[in-house]
């Protein structure tokens, strides 16, 4: 599901980069050819979805005029098309999210975000943690607190690898609590879906997943949300109370962006920041999102390259603490 | 009740029919081709489908998954070549079969079993969708486990005279699935730093490159020798009365035994056909026809499989929780539409569920039609002559992997599977079992050690549930039923 | 002969042997149970090894079986052919990407079809060639939208 949103955003943002170019092109000559959006992932998933809508969206709204390609290199968490990636000129982007920081440092991959050339960030998804609703935690301080006692009694549902998102988020929640990230017990399943069932079935006791897997389960009081990591209450979801409210300083996106091969010209990077500024803004764009449960999240390739150094930094400690550090 | 009339309106209306007939259609198609699957087309559709009404464009993306399903015997009957794990099981009788020349009629029978067994679940479906969805959550770790215990022990009781042979060709199929990611802690095992492996071996390569290269390697052995092979009949297009009779029970039985594995989530079609084939053979009264043409034998996992892929439709409606690989790419399909599969989608868009219920029905219909149809122009394949067929299929073999990884690493892993097939088939190795381990493996290996994981290292989760006792006892059954059978002859005998 | 019956139990068995050590190599997980993702890839290794020693067994006691099928794998053109299609495949791996779908699958196609079918039928294997390589490209990457090199 999360890679699918993603994977729709990156679409987005490279349908906006194409179309421009022929409008606003003026004195520069890119681009020159096709355009080509990389999903590393196989048709279908979350990334290849992203790209897909990224080059409906910049065709439809006429922001490029090139041909936009999709082109799928699934294979090692994003690993196989990134690498593709880095051989390409400007014409060709790829979509990413934090596993282009987090492959790195959990020894997966040699590749990093200083690889490339980041172009944007285009929109994110909320984590959230939830549990039965009628279980005996209420709220993420009694959650908390009986982890701190025995984090070995809690079985915590997640999906579909250690090292996620899904994962890191409750590793820093838990921090903040001063429980051992290390000890708890984990549950990996293949994906939210399955971490969602496993909930329902009482086979877990806690989930940590994306919103939208629970979201619907929530609003059918099937699940019961304990947090959410924005930083104010979602507007469908105001009953649910934020990571702050209860006393934990984090704002945790799930965040999908969009970049480049590296060594890009000003004009390039200034091409593609115009052309993907324009695609978040059209209405097509807030439909996708509306209907993956994503809020709004651009950041311009220097936001971008910013967010990024930030997030390195905060990862790079969360996967130490989580114990998965290479 | 006025929902569901209301959706069979719209199901019924020309351009819905019009969609499920395209979907049926190229459902059929892809299930045909090795290594292109229903996951693939839908997932390769979904760029069209983002303009198109959204009912209509789950009722063709649902046609595509269940069309997938009547088609993936075609390739395993005619030339024993599974496009998918659900028809493996298809291959054990119905190639047989074409040998005999029975070709046209093995695959008029697996229409009609694909058939009824569609409708009974979709008709099961609609009474049962929501009990069955909490049926389904009862299954965690210790019980998937013993289930995919329960079909690999099934499967090695298949193989009566080379049992050690069996065991031999499930190990190796379980080791090579440890290769990749370890789910449980991450670890990498076995991927020798190509990052291709890491998401570990896809199955369908292990497939197509044991049964449709392998295949043809094998076949190559006698190729010159023109007097081996007398110009094959292809016979009636219509099965005997004799073969319906022999198989309308089992038909009736493994419709609602797949349905019911289907709706677990992760279980799907190769485990329904799989069980289906040896709870006939144990059931029947001569199972020492089963491999070598028995009707029943292809028509009980034609039904089971048909029928699986109807229930796996149910978590995914009613909890929004995809069961296999398709309905994952169907999910993402439907939110790209605005569509959100769960708990409230029956009480926010009842319309929107029974049109599809309905279309179910239509769409079986039709494909019955497309797929009898289809058996006049199908057995003309085995009019080319096979040196040509032969580099062709290899071909399709390729592309059809390339599909699947977008790498040509995987062509290599293709060759060394075909090569390793032949071998396997010269030594009179059984494949399914090495097969099914490779399917199941990952997941059997994972859930033994959630289970252990969530009690704390005790093993009485394995016992611990309802479920597990039943399972367990299914398991011990399967393995003990062929020698109390032999035990049981053997007084008769004596008494005689 | 009776080497390649030999040769499978002997092979499976030094297979096992690999198996059971590369398991063991294996890293230990930083998280739960150090040994976690030990367990299967060794128990497996194990069984395999038990069952691989009964199977060469059992063949060395039917020695003297005649296994009709290896001999015709020696025979005629079936070790050109097999070895053939193997390399030929492997070509087709490495020329994919860089020569492009097209021109690698003709290439394929047609030789596999000359080295099968023979030079004679050339007008039948040409002609099937071009056919199902443009087919083949039509149907996948226009059609249903699979990106191919």
């Amino acid at each position: 599901m999360k890679k699918f949103l993603f994977v729709t955003a990156a679409a987005a943002l490279a349908m906006v980069g194409c179309s421009d170019s022929g409008a606003s092109g003026g004195g520069e000559e890119f681009p020159q050819k096709n355009l080509e959006v990389v999903a590393p992932a196989s048709p279908g998933g979350g990334w290849d979805l992203t790209a897909r809508s990224v080059q409906k969206l910049l065709q439809d709204n006429d922001l490029v005029e090139e041909n936009i390609t999709v082109s799928n290199k699934p294979g090692g968490g994003g690993e196989v098309g990134w690498k593709y990636l880095q051989g390409q000129d400007a014409h060709t982007l790829a979509v990413n999210s934090s596993l282009v920081l987090t492959n790195e440092l959990l020894g997966s991959s040699e590749l990093t975000y200083e690889d490339f050339t980041p172009l944007a960030t285009l929109a994110t998804e909320w984590q959230s943690l939830a549990v039965a609703p009628d279980s005996e935690y209420q709220s993420l301080e009694d959650l908390m607190n009986q982890m701190k006692k025995d984090p070995s009694s809690i079985n915590i549902g997640v999906g579909p690898a250690l090292g996620n998102d899904d994962h890191l988020s409750l590793v820093q929640a838990a921090k903040e609590f001063g429980v051992d990230p290390k000890k708890l017990n984990f549950l990996v399943y293949e994906g939210g879906g399955d971490v969602v069932t496993a909930l329902l079935g009482g086979h877990v006791d806690v989930v940590t997943t994306s919103l939208s897997e629970v979201k619907e389960q929530h609003l059918a009081d099937k699940v019961n949300i304990l947090a959410v990591s924005s930083s104010e209450r979602l507007e469908e979801l105001d009953d649910v109370p934020t990571y702050k409210e209860q006393g934990v300083d984090m704002e945790f996106p799930h965040w999908r962006g969009i970049m480049g091969p590296p060594d890009m010209t000003e004009e390039e990077i200034a091409f593609w920041d115009e052309k993907l500024g324009a695609m978040v803004e059209t209405d097509q764009w807030n439909e996708v999102m509306e209907n993956n449960d994503w809020s709004g999240f651009y950041k311009n390739s220097e936001e971008t390259q910013q967010f990024m150094e930030e997030q390195h930094e905060l990862y790079t400690t969360l996967v130490e603490e989580s114990g998965m550090a290479k | 009740m006025d929902a569901f009339l209301e959706g069979l309106m719209t199901s019924l209306q020309p351009i819905n029919i019009m969609w499920i007939v395209i979907g049926g259609f190229l459902g059929t198609v892809v299930g045909m081709l090795p290594g292109l699957g229903p996951a693939t087309a839908v997932a390769v559709l979904i760029p069209v489908t983002f303009g198109m009404d959204p009912v209509s464009a789950l009722i063709l993306m649902a046609a595509i998954y269940y069309g997938a399903m009547y088609g993936g015997s075609r390739s395993s009957i005619l030339l024993n070549t599974p496009g998918d794990g659900s028809a493996i099981a298809a291959t054990f009788d119905g190639y047989p079969m074409a040998q005999k020349g029975l070709a046209g009629q093995a695959m008029a029978l697996s229409a009609v079993a694909s058939f009824i067994g569609g409708i009974m679940a979709t008709a099961g479906f609609i009474i049962l969708a929501k009990p069955l969805s909490e049926f389904a959550l009862k299954f965690g770790p210790a019980e998937y486990f013993l289930l995919m215990l329960l079909t690999l022990s099934a499967i090695i009781s298949l193989s009566t005279g080379r049992m050690v042979k069996g065991f031999i060709a499930m190990f190796i199929g379980l080791f090579l699935a440890t290769i990749g990611v370890d789910t449980q802690s991450g670890v990498y095992r076995f991927t020798f730093g190509i990052p291709h492996l890491s998401e570990g071996l896809e199955f369908l390569i292990v497939i197509i490159g044991i049964y449709a290269v392998g295949e043809v390697l094998y076949n190559f052995m006698n190729i010159d020798d023109d007097h081996k092979k007398e110009k094959k009949k292809v016979g009636k297009i219509w099965f005997t009365k004799e073969q319906w009779d022999r198989s309308k029970w089992p038909i009736l039985r493994n419709g609602p035994l797949g349905f019911i594995i289907g709706v677990l989530p992760g279980a799907g079609g190769s485990i329904a056909s799989m069980l289906s084939y040896t709870t006939e053979k144990q059931l029947s009264k001569h199972p020492e026809e089963f491999g070598k043409g028995a009707p029943e034998g292809l028509a009980a996992p034609e039904s089971s499989n048909n029928a699986a892929s109807v229930g796996a439709l149910i978590p995914l409606l009613t909890m929004g929780i995809p069961g296999s690989g398709t309905t994952a790419v169907m999910l993402g399909a439907l939110i790209m539409l605005g569509i959100r599969p769960g708990p409230l989608l029956f009480e926010n868009q009842p319309e929107m569920v029974w049109t599809l219920v309905n279309s179910m029905f239509v769409g079986n219909i039709a494909l019955l039609i497309i797929n009898i149809l289809l058996v006049g122009l199908l057995v003309k394949i085995l009019d080319t002559p096979a040196k040509v067929l032969y580099p062709i299929i290899i071909m399709l073999a390729f592309i059809g992997t390339y599909t699947l990884g977008y790498s040509t690493v995987d062509f290599f892993l293709l060759l060394v599977f075909g090569y390793f097939g032949l071998v396997l088939k010269i030594l009179d190795f059984p494949i399914a079992p090495l097969i099914l381990a490779v399917i199941v493996g990952g997941d059997m290996e994972q859930n033994f050690r959630m289970a252990l994981t969530s009690s704390q290292g005790s093993a009485s989760i394995f016992y611990g549930s309802p479920v597990a006792v039943g399972l367990i006892v299914l398991t011990a059954l399967s393995l003990c039923y062929p020698l109390i059978i032999k035990a049981f002859k053997r007084r008769k005998q004596q008494t005689e | 002969m009776k080497l390649f019956k030999i040769g499978m139990p002997v092979f499976l068995i030094a297979l096992s042997i690999v198996c059971f050590f590369a398991s063991l190599n294996l890293p230990r997980a930083n998280l739960g149970n150090a040994n976690g993702p030990i367990y299967f890839p060794v128990g497996i290794s194990i069984f395999l090894f038990i069952f691989s020693v009964i199977y060469l067994v059992q063949e060395i006691k039917s020695l003297h079986d005649i296994n009709e099928k290896i001999s015709e794998l020696f025979s005629g053109r079936t070790p050109l052919l097999v070895i053939a299609t193997l390399v030929l495949g492997a070509i087709y791996a490495l020329i994919f990407e860089s020569v492009g779908f097209l021109v690698s699958t003709i290439i394929f196609l047609g030789l596999l079809l000359f080295l099968v079918n023979g030079p004679k039928k050339w007008l039948v294997n040409i002609s099937v060639t071009l056919v199902f390589s443009f087919l083949s490209w039509y149907a996948f990457s226009e059609l249903l939208g699979v990106s191919l090199p």
